[in-house]
């Protein structure tokens, strides 16, 4: 369904040329979990938001395909972009507090791309909001669509966010480690609520991560990234019965480490 | 969370009393007609220069015009003068510093270097030159100055907005298929207002004085309509025997001026707490 191939990207900061990704090529399928892992500067967050051009104006992509149902998303026009945007394709990103904007209320922002792509009246798209609320385990759903995000915690913003992105049905969900900002009981509510949504409303998911014990939870497959290549892409279990690549050990070691310790 | 407190614990004393002024002067300036004793523009040949009293709180003019219902209708023209004024440079100061910050490259450049032109032009001295062409009507007085004072808008609004642009939530409204125009207008604005409306406070302010700058220079409004600043020309020849006509109308100036400027600070103080 997503086909990445060749994909390379340089950031020209201030004339010095950085290679962030030099070839970077990987698929998801349909309902297919595709974690991508590997250690901060590999490449990954880079990865997904060349999916849908997101990238800062530094970047650049020098060459590449990005397949999302038969068009390439590097040479749709903006406004074709921006109907596949939200719709299609709809991020969760790291940081819950700071993706929201802190000037409107929470539920105004579960609304914004109800009233964007699906042509809801406010009335209809509050209702919708509030459904989606519920949908995302938040109680008291009415309150909470009316605080601000400063006045919620970490956890309850992470959910709004996942709310934000299911409200469209997208077919392809990336979260751009949705849980690295949170403490430890919030990630396994968190990732179990992904899980569950996810055979409840069929989309893949792009799941990106340094964290390879996350990645074993809740992949299908894992691709691991190191200084903008992939080094190595398999099934769950075959990555860690018989790693290939002398990174994919590295990463799997200091992941055993941390789990004697 | 210490925002959401701050946010609760009320305006500030200075926000307040400038609130206070510039509400009762607005108020004055509203009910003039119902307020004011005299008619502005009546001539009372029978009581000429006549000091404070009880038939004329503040006294009469050359002409034996009550004093106080001259600076009541005056509040109308100056106010609307330094509020209109200051909508005026506020609309395009927004728009070209919102699309400079925001799109960058090409525009940025024409725009700020068209704003630098416009800073380098002593403006005082422009707007003498352009009404003494054009006649010195209130509209065209409004119009100048509003097309003359948009630059600090622009560049202050060009600044937040390309500190606004990079946070997250910027990103993240594009990603949910956002169009350029409703990044600007719905998630960045908001965000860049508030400085701004500290400054356009001071605009007002500014305003007010240019226009009684203005006027006193014979430029301003034309009599017979009462201007805080024509008046203060008036009185100029009467100086020596009537001290009232000059120093009323100046103390309206300064209580004005004074309001906004509480306003402004106070704005500034109330949102610096809450940042």
């Amino acid at each position: 369904m997503l086909e990445i191939s060749n994909l390379h990207v340089h950031f020209d900061l201030n004339g010095t040329i950085v290679k962030a990704l030099c070839g970077v090529a990987l698929g998801v399928g349909p309902k297919e979990t595709l974690a991508v892992a590997g250690e901060s500067g590999s490449g990954k967050t880079v990865t997904a938001l060349s999916v849908t051009r997101l990238l800062p104006s530094s970047a650049r992509v020098t060459s590449g395909e990005i397949y999302f149902n038969g068009d390439d998303l590097l040479l749709l026009g903006e406004g074709a972009l921006r109907k596949v945007r939200g719709k299609e394709i709809a991020y969760i990103f790291q940081e819950p507090g700071t993706f929201l904007n802190p000037v409107y209320t929470v539920g105004n922002q579960i609304m914004e791309p109800l009233l964007l792509h699906q042509g809801l009246s406010r009335a209809e798209a509050f209702a919708e909001a509030l459904k989606l609320l519920a949908l995302v385990r938040i109680k008291q759903g009415r309150r909470v669509f009316f605080s601000y995000p400063h006045q919620l915690s970490g956890g309850m913003n992470q959910r709004i966010g996942i709310a934000m992105s299911l409200a469209c049905r997208p077919r392809l969900l990336i979260a751009d480690e949705p849980t690295t900002a949170l403490d430890v009981t919030t990630e396994t509510e968190i990732l179990d609520l992904l899980c569950e949504l996810k055979s409840n409303f069929g989309f893949s998911l792009l799941f990106i991560t340094h964290n390879l014990s996350i990645a074993r939870r809740i992949a299908d497959r894992i691709c691991v990234m190191h200084k903008g290549f992939v080094v190595e892409e398999a099934d769950t279990e075959r990555i860690f019965s018989s790693p290939q690549h002398f990174h994919t050990k590295e990463l799997i070691r200091a992941y055993q480490a941390i789990g004697t310790l | 969370m210490a925002k959401s407190e701050r946010a609760h614990t009320g305006m500030n004393k200075l926000l307040c009393t400038g609130i206070v002024i510039i509400g009762l002067l607005g108020a004055l300036a509203i009910l003039a007609p119902f307020i004011s004793p005299y008619e502005p523009t009546l001539i009372d040949a029978t009581s000429l220069l006549m000091p404070p009293s009880c038939a004329h709180p503040l006294g009469t003019d050359s002409l034996g015009r009550d004093l106080l219902s001259r600076i009541i209708y005056g509040a109308r023209i100056s106010l609307s003068i330094g509020i209109i004024a200051v909508g005026i440079s506020l609309c395009i100061g927004v728009i070209t510093g919102s699309i400079a910050g925001y799109f960058g490259g090409l525009a940025d450049s024409v725009i700020m270097r068209s704003a630098d032109i416009m800073l380098c032009f002593p403006t005082f001295f422009l707007i003498l030159a352009v009404v003494a062409v054009l006649e010195p009507s209130i509209i065209n007085i409004m119009v100048i100055i509003g097309l003359t004072s948009w630059m600090g808008i622009a560049r202050l609004i060009r600044s937040e907005i390309l500190s606004l642009k990079e946070r997250e939530f910027i990103q993240a409204a594009k990603a949910i298929g956002a169009s350029h125009m409703r990044i600007i207008c719905r998630h960045l604005l908001p965000n860049a207002l508030g400085p701004v409306f500290v400054n356009a406070t001071l605009g007002i302010a500014g305003a007010i004085l240019l226009e009684s700058a203005l006027s006193f220079l014979g430029l301003g409004v034309q009599p017979p309509v009462p201007s805080w600043g024509n008046i203060l020309i008036e009185s100029k020849a009467t100086l020596g025997v009537a001290w009232w006509i000059t120093l009323f109308p100046g103390l309206a100036i300064f209580v004005t001026i004074l309001g906004f400027n509480f306003i402004a600070e106070g704005l500034r103080r109330q949102w610096d707490y809450n940042a």
